[in-house]
């Protein structure tokens, strides 16, 4: 199998400056197909800037918004992301990453987490996403596209993993904080997102690439450190922190299957066990009565001691 | 340039002795932390439409760090440092403010404040405009006067040289409120704001500013002897700490008590914390509009548009 070219684009949009951020994306983007790239990746927001506050809905794009389709026109024999702010029929705003292919929009992914604690205030700007779906790719393998903060709660890879995604894409725009002396890179952000990009990567056994962007919003700097990781978990490139460039990295995809094969972790995972635990747990939270029929009646009982589950136990026919 | 094995230990060492207690805790790299504040420097003026930048060079290592650092990001011609010693200044303060424009070969320009803060509290028996005979006004209305006289300085110097003030405030003086409202706080923007005078003084060492400015008691020389430390009655290191953990690291009283912090310091801290919060804020408006500025009408500074042309 021919290696696949990923290209990472780790760029500064200027904030809040579309028309601009649009041509150098179509600049960037000529630069990743004269690089021979067949994937290019472009971080979390990288055509509106991230600290867009009020600015949000300035900056808003519809999915059949011509400038978007224009940028798509330039995707022939190529898989783009891009990432900006959508605005939906109704008038919701969300943070998306669009899959542009072959001139194309071929599929949108709205940012499911919404950090709104510590410096994040994105809850008060934005409406969060409620659908995780991956995405048929012309790559020929099925793609998981994630944004940011989606990567910080575990059930996403492994749910676009099993929804047969081979390769993970998260777009960032993560403010660097936490610089300490301890840390392996000195910045507590990034050795974060190494520890998960290995982790996803290596118990999906999935590819997984990371773009994160770099340049300052107001008094926040974005790190880099784009990364792409091999389905053993293995670094294959990891890009400087904080230095604008567009980095290309060689991938076989064939690797997954060989990673499988010989650690079918994948095939091993239990869904269906967290479907039921899920439910029960739901039903705990929201105060819903437990479908007792699902659970198993036979061997060790698994429930936990005490009245209510005697009581319950005891209305079994 | 990162931290020294021997920084990471907090003995920092420059081969005659100690240069400056570093508690570990503290200890930051110092290559990420010049990188981001060189190019948050270089940001924030290209952004506002500006390519100079200007500060007050007092002689102490706040500044001249944020001198060094200007420099790096836009270059030393771009930088004017800005001396404004009061007649009691300490001689020593100039010395080591024109130590830095040597070594960065930038501009300076030099102001005495004397006749402007003479001419309000008085001198030689004569009242000034505040009707105040000299030495009458207490020691904080001159210290805060003279900070302002500095602003005034500064800001007029803004227009002719062209370029945008750069603040020279350390995360502990505004934390604990060690600042003049309007005064030494005012700026365009501020790089060091984030760093404890520990990591200052960190930074500034691998920077390269001047030993002689490092190792020398921090003073806010607003009257001959005066050191923050004597005046605050704690170290800088031992509040550094007590102010890292008990901010950044959210550790509760109690917390602190069993790390070996006193109890009356603590409370002496948290008090000058709360009571300075006035000082880190924006003066509030009251709410009346439908669209308030800093409550529902929340714009980047630098939005499209905001640079000057």
């Amino acid at each position: 199998m021919q290696p696949l070219r990923i290209a990472l684009v780790q760029f500064a949009p200027r904030l809040g400056v579309l028309e601009e951020n649009l041509a150098r994306h179509r600049e960037l983007l000529a630069e990743a197909r004269a690089a021979g790239a067949g994937l290019v990746v472009f971080p979390e927001l990288g055509l509106t800037g991230y600290q867009l506050q009020d600015l949000a809905a300035e900056v808003a794009m519809r999915k059949d918004d011509p400038r978007l389709l224009g940028l798509a026109a330039g995707t022939d024999g190529l898989s783009t992301v891009v990432s900006f702010v959508e605005e939906a029929d109704d008038h919701r705003l969300f943070i998306s990453a669009a899959l542009l292919e072959d001139g194309e929009v071929r599929f949108v992914h709205r940012k499911l987490f919404l950090p709104t604690y510590g410096l994040f205030d994105e809850r008060r700007f934005f409406a969060a996403g409620d659908r995780l779906r991956t995405v048929d790719s012309r790559l020929g393998v099925k793609l998981g596209i994630a944004i940011c903060e989606d990567f910080w709660h575990l059930g996403v890879a492994e749910t676009l993993a099993l929804d047969g995604a081979q390769l993970l894409i998260n777009v960032s725009s993560s403010p660097g904080r936490d610089l300490a002396a301890i840390h392996e890179v000195g910045l507590g952000t990034a050795v974060s997102w190494r520890t998960l990009m290995r982790t996803y990567a290596q118990l999906t056994t999935s590819f997984a690439v990371f773009c994160n962007r770099v340049g300052m919003d107001e008094t926040i700097s974005f790190w880099g450190g784009s990364e792409v990781i091999a389905p053993s978990g293995e670094a294959l490139f990891t890009a400087p922190l904080f230095d604008e460039g567009l980095y290309t990295v060689d991938v076989e995809l064939g690797d997954v299957r060989r990673e499988r094969i010989g650690l079918p972790l994948l095939r091993d995972e239990r869904p269906e066990l967290h479907l039921r635990e899920l439910r029960r747990i739901l039903a705990h939270r929201t105060g819903l009565e437990i479908d007792e029929a699902s659970e198993p009646t036979e061997g060790g009982e698994v429930g936990p001691p005490g009245a209510k589950a005697a009581g319950r136990r005891d209305r079994r026919p | 340039m990162s931290a020294a094995p021997g920084g990471r230990q907090g003995e920092p060492n420059d081969g005659a002795g100690r240069l400056f207690e570093l508690p570990p805790e503290l200890a930051i790299d110092t290559a990420i932390a010049r990188r981001v504040i060189v190019d948050f420097v270089r940001n924030q003026l290209r952004q506002a439409g500006f390519s100079r930048g200007l500060l007050g060079l007092s002689g102490g290592i706040d500044s001249a760090l944020v001198a060094f650092l200007t420099a790096e990001a836009i270059g030393p011609e771009n930088l004017l440092c800005v001396l404004m010693p009061y007649r009691t200044s300490s001689p020593e303060s100039v010395e080591h403010a024109r130590l830095v424009i040597e070594r960065l070969g930038c501009a300076s320009d030099l102001v005495d404040i004397s006749p402007m803060v003479d001419g309000y509290f008085g001198r030689d028996g004569q009242p000034g405009a505040a009707g105040v005979a000299e030495g009458e006004a207490s020691a904080l209305r001159r210290g805060n006067l003279m900070a302002r006289e500095r602003m005034c300085v500064l800001y007029d110097r803004s227009v002719v040289w062209g370029g945008l003030v750069v603040g020279t405030g350390n995360k502990t003086e505004s934390l604990i409120g060690y600042t003049t409202l309007f005064g030494d706080s005012a700026c365009a923007f501020n790089p060091i704001g984030d760093l404890y005078k520990s990591q200052v003084r960190q930074v500034a060492a691998a920077v390269g500013v001047p030993e002689a400015i490092i190792r020398k008691a921090p003073s806010a020389d607003l009257w001959p002897g005066q050191t923050d430390e004597a005046e605050a009655g704690f170290s800088y290191p031992e509040l550094d700490r007590l102010l890292f953990w008990m901010i950044d690291k959210r550790r509760t009283d109690e917390e602190l008590l069993a790390m070996g912090f006193s109890g009356p310091t603590v409370e002496r801290v948290k008090r000058l914390v709360a009571t300075s919060e006035f000082k880190r804020q924006v003066p509030p408006v009251a709410k009346l509009g439908p669209r308030t500025t800093g409550v529902d009408y929340l714009y980047p500074r630098r939005r499209p548009g905001s640079a000057r042309k």
